[in-house]
């Protein structure tokens, strides 16, 4: 077996090898609690993200969610392992949008988009049916019309990695039906995205991938192993030579991320 | 950074906390004041000041600090690119709302609470004991604001607790163990301030960056 290579046959969309300007996020046994003595809320978890994916985190109240969301976006530290590879530019939008601020809907937008090096906010008020708001309190907003406020602040961000803590949770129907798409054009663009969410409004979607968390441990549900309809329009065959005794590892690493891979040929070196 | 430090200054003014601090301000300095310290006085009356001031610097940290929703500031780390950056700008938010109330007592006394234009050397003297009132309140409202202390309760008897502890401390003979606030006084009351003033002012500097280097490394643990 020493000296023999594998050609691995490999099918890439040209789509998604565009993609490929942010590296791949690791998560590298994370295990998080926050003190001592008391138990983890999150515990050895392994994952990847990789540019252009939409993860859907789903878990019981209590599972640890948003914990591992602010793990993911660097506001909280793992007690142990580590997460590497974040993208440089994170947006969060959390799941209550902290209303008691004493500013306006459009002054407080224009305060993060200045946080944001001036960042455009305006387009997402539109497209988030909030024009009609800008000059309201924050503290005067519905539940739902404060939850606008905080996807636009995390919108307006072009964010490498965008997480979004339940985005759904009491928008108007409009609204709940424009964000699958506000999504699929973050990743398009190479874009991780993280969206916990109860409602399962992304769980049909194609190109999505699943986690689940549970008893703290992190569930990733294998992708799909075809590209998915989104890829299917123009695909290539690459042929890669790995050495022999890496071939089942890198043929589970691509099938991972969604490619149908297999091995082709073996060689003998010479 | 920049743009987050004054979008926690324009968040202190606009919800009116801001207030809170300015109010008592203006109360202690219209009572240590309200009668103009005697010709030779000046230094002790300046100290007076600086050292009174330092509860409510404190008070007015801790306030600024705490506008800011723990929503929000995660909100406000990831845009400004790390929670350390989020941090950063509040410490600057609340040390520049810190210099423009001591900018405000010391101008106060120098206007309304001395009979004399003092000499330019007790002048140099408060600005910098000002100054140290000034990361002394910073340290103390930090290490009390609620990423630290979410008790209100608790937070409050700190704040109080630490500047007792300032005074009592400050006026013993191991005054080294916390800034010496006593110390101050003590010095500019028996004329020998400019004698002491590089010794105990190194004490105040080094644990006002002992506190607040304890602040950032308890914020690790605490976004």
């Amino acid at each position: 077996m020493r000296g023999s290579v594998y050609i691995v046959g490999l099918f890439i969309t040209t789509k998604r090898v565009a993609l490929y300007r942010y590296s791949t996020m690791r998560l590298s046994k994370v295990s998080f609690r926050y003190r001592r003595r008391e138990r983890y809320v999150i515990e050895d978890v392994h994952a990847r993200l990789l540019p252009g994916e939409l993860v859907e985190l789903t878990g019981v109240n209590g599972a640890g969610k948003s914990t591992l969301l602010r793990l993911l976006a660097g506001v909280a530290r793992p007690t142990s392992g580590t997460i590497t590879d974040r993208p440089p530019v994170v947006a969060f939008a959390p799941d209550r949008f902290p209303a008691e601020q004493p500013f306006t809907v459009a002054g407080y937008l224009r305060w993060m988009s200045r946080v944001r090096g001036g960042a455009r906010w305006e387009p997402w008020t539109e497209r988030l049916s909030m024009t009609h708001l800008l000059d309201v309190r924050l503290g005067e907003l519905s539940k739902g019309s404060a939850h606008k406020v905080g996807l636009a602040q995390a919108l307006m961000a072009d964010a490498g990695l965008l997480i979004l803590d339940e985005p759904f949770a009491g928008l108007d129907d409009s609204t709940r039906a424009v964000l699958p798409g506000i999504l699929a054009e973050v990743t398009a663009r190479g874009g991780i995205a993280v969206v916990s969410d109860h409602q399962g409004v992304l769980r049909d979607l194609p190109a999505i991938r699943h986690w689940s968390l549970s008893g703290a441990q992190l569930i990733v549900r294998p992708a799909p192993l075809s590209p998915g309809p989104a890829f299917s329009d123009s695909t290539s065959a690459v042929e890669v030579t790995v050495p022999a005794g890496e071939v089942e590892a890198f043929l589970g690493r691509m099938r991972d991320e969604g490619y149908p891979a297999r091995a082709v040929a073996r060689e003998e070196a010479t | 950074m920049i743009a987050l430090t004054a979008f926690r200054v324009a968040a202190y003014v606009r919800s009116h906390r801001v207030y809170q601090a300015l109010l008592p301000i203006l109360a202690m300095l219209a009572i240590i004041y309200s009668v103009r310290a005697p010709q030779g006085e000046e230094a002790a009356a300046l100290t007076a000041s600086a050292v009174l001031i330092i509860p409510f610097l404190a008070w007015s940290v801790r306030s600024l600090l705490d506008t800011e929703p723990g929503r929000q500031r995660v909100i406000s780390a990831t845009g400004a690119g790390s929670p350390l950056r989020e941090e950063v700008a509040g410490l600057l938010a609340s040390l520049v709302t810190s210099l423009a109330f001591a900018a405000l007592a010391l101008g106060c006394g120098l206007l309304l609470g001395l009979s004399a234009t003092p000499p330019p050397a007790v002048l140099a003297m408060a600005v910098a004991l000002h100054g140290l009132a000034v990361l002394a309140g910073l340290a103390l409202g930090a290490l009390t604001s609620r990423p630290i202390l979410p008790s209100p309760a608790l937070s409050t008897m700190g704040l109080v607790s630490g500047y007792l502890a300032m005074l009592l401390v400050g006026s013993s003979p191991v005054y080294w163990l916390t800034v010496p606030v006593t110390a101050w006084m003590r010095a500019a009351d028996a004329d020998r301030l400019a004698a002491e003033l590089p010794h105990l002012a190194a004490v105040s500097l080094g644990w006002c960056l002992v506190a607040l280097v304890g602040y950032g490394l308890l914020r690790r643990t605490r976004p």
